[in-house]
């Protein structure tokens, strides 16, 4: 997930860091009143916990594994601005201990997982919560919901800047868009799994940590704001999605139309998710995209039942464990 | 493990006794230089490489121990550069790829030989120097110090689930499994940060970051 650098242009580079650097700042200022003189301690060891917890390998019955990010599960426990400095400065402290992500990447790095992450992911919990009043459902429908959504968002952003990054003569920027929004909203639905069941443990033991963080100031400027912000990483959602129908069909509705056609007729003989293999080719763009779209909303939404069922159940013998030290 | 990261960052030479600012400013000129000159000027980058690796003969640091950090870097580098002639029908985009990778490796040494001349706690007090705020270096070595601690609390809790033989099952339940302990973790972390932090309190602590007098 990290970006290293020589993927992007320097002056995106700085562009992405100034972005960045504004974004952290104001979370810095933000995040002394909400926590005062536990800024410290709880935001360095909400790092060093995101650090280890990316340690923790995720089988997905391939040889490579995924790990958490930690995002939206920094912003569920400590709000969305000490989230924020915690996941920048775990970024800042992976690159000068493992050289782990770029140093001119850093901006971008930080873009995408903390701003986007734990700002926007942040809104879109809250938001979400709201809506399915409250109460441990809503807590980790709403997690599970901003974690993918967090991902893709960042996906669109990383595909703009690689877009801003090239000129437009090197190579087609529609398939490339394809595939990172095709990987990303898997790699999505792995984070929101992964936070909906930490999110849930979570609640299950310590509701009070989740509920201290979503009670922030219910003034209608705070609100608004948050629409907004939930608001724009739906947008960037969704523009992930629409980015290849955009560029990689130029010529408008009608051909769209007809590449479902023909997409849909070649689909139904082989497989849901079976066509990595046909992306490179001409014309997938808009079917993978819309399979990987509607597919990862799917899987998201029964994840944030399944995990809103599951947890329950077993609790008490996971506490039973884990206290016995 | 720790060891592996940094492992020559305590010997002595040239390169560790510059002064810390100048250490990070060559390295980071270096790095723009390797992402900002187009690549039809590639004596220069035969220069850059042979900088590169002088910079980490002179401190020290042996070419087994660079080409192991290099061949575990390289396929994360490469899966994602990959994905450009692969979204391309793997007929364009292969020096848009090697480009990428060439100056994702050369970035990657210069952030190593960094890592490696400059302990951790160095970075700190060069970042106070710079004037980055205080409580930022401050989270950045309460970071520093409790990492370890958390991982080995990972450790006691992935032997527990070991010997309790936790391991098989569906995949879900494996996600399960894994993910509660990071929950657990987190719960525990938690429960640490606030004992340290009464500790802090009772020893004077009110939220305002002190630091010894740092000329060193």
């Amino acid at each position: 997930m990290h970006i290293q650098d020589g993927y992007l242009s320097t002056s995106v580079c700085l562009a992405t860091g100034a972005i960045s650097l504004g974004a952290v700042g104001y979370s810095l200022h933000r995040m002394k009143d909400s926590l005062g003189e536990r800024t410290v301690p709880l935001t360095g060891m909400m790092g060093s916990l995101i650090f280890a917890g990316q340690m923790v390998n995720f089988p997905i019955g391939l040889p490579v594994s995924g790990h958490l990010m930690g995002g939206v599960l920094a912003a569920a426990i400590l709000g969305p601005w000490a989230g924020c400095v915690a996941v920048t400065l775990v970024l800042v402290a992976q690159w000068a201990l493992f050289s782990d992500g770029g140093l001119l990447a850093l901006g971008a790095n930080v873009l995408h997982m903390a701003v986007l992450g734990s700002i926007g992911g942040y809104a879109v919990m809250t938001t979400v919560r709201k809506l399915l009043g409250g109460g441990f459902r809503g807590t980790v429908a709403g997690s599970v919901v901003a974690a993918w959504l967090a991902v893709l968002a960042a996906s669109a952003v990383f595909c703009l800047e690689f877009r801003l990054s090239y000129s437009a003569a090197e190579f087609d920027f529609g398939n490339i868009f394809t595939l990172m929004v095709t990987l990303h909203a898997l790699i999505g639905v792995g984070e929101a799994i992964i936070t909906g069941f930490v999110v849930s443990v979570i609640y299950q033991q310590r509701a009070d940590l989740i509920d201290a963080a979503q009670a922030s100031r219910n003034s209608v400027a705070a609100s608004v704001s948050r629409v907004v912000a939930a608001g724009l990483v739906c947008a960037l959602a969704v523009a992930a999605f629409a980015a290849p129908f955009a560029s990689g069909l130029p010529d408008g509705l009608d051909s769209v139309a007809e590449r479902f056609r023909i997409a849909a007729a070649d689909q139904s003989a082989s497989g849901l998710f079976a066509d990595y293999d046909a992306i490179p080719m001409a014309g997938w763009q808009g079917l993978s995209v819309s399979v990987a779209g509607i597919g990862g909303a799917l899987v998201v939404f029964a994840a944030a039942v399944l995990i809103g069922r599951a947890i329950p159940m077993t609790a008490p013998t996971i506490a039973a464990e884990a206290t016995g030290e | 493990m720790s060891d592996f990261w940094d492992r020559y960052g305590r010997s002595v030479s040239i390169c560790h006794r510059m002064p810390p600012v100048l250490k990070l400013v060559l390295a980071i000129s270096v790095i723009v230089a390797g992402v900002a000159i187009p690549v039809r000027y590639w004596p220069a980058y035969g220069v850059l490489g042979c900088l590169v690796f002088a910079g980490h003969s002179i401190a020290g640091i042996p070419l087994g121990y660079l080409i192991k950090r290099l061949l575990i870097f390289l396929p994360f580098v490469g899966s994602m550069a990959i994905s450009l002639p692969l979204s391309q029908g793997l007929d364009r985009g292969w020096d848009l790829m090697l480009q990428i990778m060439f100056r994702g490796c050369l970035a990657f040494l210069v952030s190593l030989w960094l890592v490696n001349v400059m302990p951790f706690e160095q970075l700190l007090v060069t970042l106070r120097k710079l004037k980055v705020p205080a409580v930022v270096v401050a989270i950045l070595a309460f970071m520093y110090r409790y990492v370890f601690v958390v991982w080995d609390e990972l450790d006691k809790m992935r032997t527990a689930r070991k010997v309790r033989s936790f391991s098989g099952g569906s995949l879900w339940f494996r996600w399960k499994t894994l993910s509660q302990m990071i929950g657990m973790l987190l719960i525990r972390s938690l429960n640490r940060a606030e004992r340290i932090h009464g500790a802090m309190c009772s020893r004077g602590w009110d939220g305002e970051v002190r630091w010894l007098d740092d000329s060193d």
